[in-house]
């Protein structure tokens, strides 16, 4: 049983996350549904306006629409996109290689830069017109590419932006590779299993509950992307980039509409709350848990 | 006694209108050359009058978003640098600011003109001082042009007529002039300054407080901008946005010459000038189209300074603003780094000390020599800004023609101004 003293001092070391947590967040996340349901412009005290934000968002509002479609679009096509790729590689280097730990370290480093705004910047410079990528492809005789003009590829431009930072996914991958029992490949080896059918019946079953993790992760992370667009194209041509983050950030900073930049982020935040919860009911059906009897 | 004396000093020190020592706090926006002028003003000001003055500076980008948190919170500085389109959003009553009329014993109104006063005055209260005034101004690169044998531009029919030019002598990848692309500004401008030329009136009808174009007159200013990118004269949109979202006077095409003209505030030449590798920008009278009502200058009080409505201390911040504006060493001090100033004062110590850039002295005196309608705060309000530059966006992807986003525009703008 725990003394009064320890439980209080446990308090005191816990306190100043639990304050965080209400300032920074728990208060702000409240406040802003109380804010979604009002006229705000930051200058007047907010006004109640019911759902007037809502009937605007999903009746009048072209933009919305626009950035939803964006943003579902972007979402779909770089979650699966970058677990396919953080798996190849976590599968390639979970091979016992020389310096398999500098590679490792290497193929982690994109990740430690994470979607700063100095790679971001980088991004652009490599696929602008005159950029790295275009130079690439006219020494090879190809055509260049308006990587960033033409609306068809400039969502696909900040896709790659996404993938190139598949480390953190890659690690866990590695991680769950290298605590798959060994003795299962040397049966199925025995059994004359080649290595595509080691790698769907053995391989991908036992990691399911570690794609499961990283895909609600890179889901949730992909929803929230702002930097990359913001800076590359500031969410053009035509608005073909124009990420719901990006348009909260207007309708609040530039426009200094908080009333209906909260609605909007209330809507991203029930649609993301909606696909986590449609891919934990779905994870029944195809998350393996070593010991669970379903499995 | 001694209690007695001290009350009575206190007393006639207030009545006097002096303020006591007091700590202040002034935030502005700006490059390093304006950072580094302005602190060292504050510095010679708060020494002059007794008061210290805490600077709080930042760049361009995200400075009205962090203004507009502390006017929220009530937390802003008590002096502001202010963008004068902020004023419909800051203080759509005049209350968003102190009025400054309230301290005309301390500041010296008389250095500027009626006119400057009342551009900064809403419902009655002056709710900033004017620092200086600025305007859009043509800057062309004499390198290129000489290069291509061409004198500069006088008129937008020699600056169409010199795209054939620069693209038979020098190259595919040359372009006289630039109003495309990015955030939309510069097509916005410039279909804005056509159609002003044109129809002799600004964007909002100050009577009305609606769209002063009919939809008509703003096809005509849309069609001449696309005419320009067609042409050659400027880079299309889809080009400009192949490079990114980066600003013109960081491209390398800007500094080489390849692009060599561009249509921005007079108070920006360094910045536009100072990458360019050979010879340097040279202003022009602003170039006007066939038939045109009006030169369309596009002028308007650059910045301006404000005192918080919830200074503890507003007559000492007034003292810093004068300071700052009209005395020697705030006037030294801040030199030419947030371009003429505006007021007379400051001007003529300025000049006399030969301490303005001749090509800005230039720039700015085409800008103030100028004419045209009374430029409306609207036309950089973000909403009405933001319907033109999408319209115009999908007009240069041939997504709908100059009639349609003409009646899209005046639709639009009408829609934000019925909210005014």
């Amino acid at each position: 049983m725990m003394g009064g003293e320890s439980r209080y001092l446990g308090l005191a070391y816990v306190a100043p996350y639990i304050a965080g947590l209400f300032v920074f967040t728990a208060i702000p996340f409240v406040a802003s549904l109380y804010l979604s349901f009002t006229d705000y412009n930051l200058m007047r005290p907010p006004r109640w306006a019911g759902i007037d934000n809502y009937v605007e968002l999903f009746t009048r509002d072209r933009t919305f629409r626009k950035s939803l479609t964006v943003t579902l679009l972007y979402v779909f096509m770089t979650v699966p996109l970058k677990l396919a790729f953080a798996l190849f590689i976590a599968y390639i280097l979970n091979y016992r290689l020389k310096f398999i730990n500098l590679f490792r370290t290497a193929y982690y480093v994109p990740s430690i830069l994470g979607g700063s705004i100095a790679v971001a910047v980088l991004w652009r410079y490599i696929f602008a017109d005159a950029g790295l990528v275009n130079m690439l492809i006219t020494a090879f005789g190809g055509e260049p590419v308006n990587w960033f003009g033409d609306p068809s590829n400039a969502l696909f431009t900040i896709t790659l932006l996404r993938l190139w930072q598949f480390g953190s996914a890659m690690v866990i991958f590695l991680a769950a590779l290298q605590s798959i029992d060994k003795t299962l490949y040397e049966a199925a080896a025995i059994d004359g299993a080649g290595k595509w059918h080691t790698f769907f019946h053995i391989t991908l079953p036992l990691i399911t509950p570690v794609i499961f993790f990283n895909l609600i992760m890179q889901m949730v992370q992909a929803f929230q992307e702002f930097n990359g667009p913001y800076v590359i194209t500031e969410g053009g041509p035509l608005k073909s980039t124009y990420l719901l983050p990006l348009y909260i950030y207007e309708e609040a900073f530039k426009k200094f509409d908080m009333g209906y930049a909260s609605a909007i982020a209330w809507v991203l935040f029930v649609i993301i709350m909606v696909l986590t919860l449609i891919a934990f009911w779905s994870s029944r059906h195809w998350v393996y848990y070593a010991g669970d009897k379903r499995s | 006694m001694k209690r007695m004396m001290t009350a009575l000093a206190v007393v006639l020190a207030c009545g006097t209108g002096a303020a006591a020592a007091a700590d202040l706090r002034m935030s502005w926006w700006g490059g390093d050359s304006r950072h580094a002028a302005t602190q060292a003003a504050l510095k010679a000001c708060g020494e002059k009058h007794g008061h210290t003055i805490q600077p709080e500076f930042t760049g361009w980008s995200g400075h009205q978003e962090k203004v507009a948190t502390q006017l929220a919170g009530g937390t802003e500085a008590d002096i502001m640098q202010i963008n004068w389109p902020w004023l419909p959003l800051f203080s759509l009553e005049g209350d968003g600011f102190a009025d400054l009329k309230a301290f005309a014993d301390i500041i010296d109104l008389s250095q500027w003109s009626k006119a400057q006063l009342d551009s900064a005055t809403v419902n009655g209260r002056l709710n900033g001082l004017p620092v200086s005034t600025t305007g859009r101004v043509f800057f062309f690169n004499k390198a290129t042009f000489d290069k291509a044998g061409l004198p500069l531009p006088s008129d937008w029919g020699e600056l169409i007529a010199a795209a054939a030019v620069f693209k038979e002598k020098l190259g595919e990848d040359y372009y006289p002039f630039d109003a495309q692309g990015g955030d939309g500004l510069g097509a916005i401008l410039n279909v804005s300054l056509v159609t002003t030329q044109m129809t002799g009136k600004d964007l909002v009808d100050p009577e009305t407080n609606t769209v002063a174009w009919t939809p008509e007159e703003l096809q005509k200013g849309i069609e001449f901008n696309q005419n320009l990118a067609e042409k050659g004269v400027i880079r299309g949109w889809k080009t400009v946005a192949a490079g990114g979202n980066v600003s013109l006077f960081e491209l390398p095409a800007w500094s080489e010459g390849k692009i060599a003209g561009s249509y921005e505030w007079d108070s920006t030449y360094k910045k536009f000038n100072d990458p360019i590798a050979e010879g340097s920008l040279v202003p022009v009278d602003i170039l006007t189209v066939d038939g045109a009502v009006t030169q369309g200058v596009y002028r308007k009080p650059s910045m301006l300074f404000s005192i918080s409505r919830n200074s503890e201390n507003p007559r000492a911040a007034a003292q810093i603003v004068n300071c700052l504006l009209n005395e020697p060493e705030g006037i030294n001090a801040l030199g030419d780094t947030r371009g003429i100033p505006a007021s007379r004062i400051a001007a003529q110590t300025l000049a006399e000390s030969g301490a303005i850039d001749p090509n800005l002295l230039q720039a700015h005196k085409i800008v103030m020599e100028a004419e045209g309608p009374t430029v409306s705060p609207f036309n950089e309000h973000p909403d009405v800004r933001e319907i033109f530059a999408d319209t115009l966006e999908a007009v240069a992807y041939g997504q709908i023609s100059a009639a349609e986003a003409a009646q899209e525009i005046v639709d639009g703008v009408n829609d934000v101004l019925a909210g005014f």
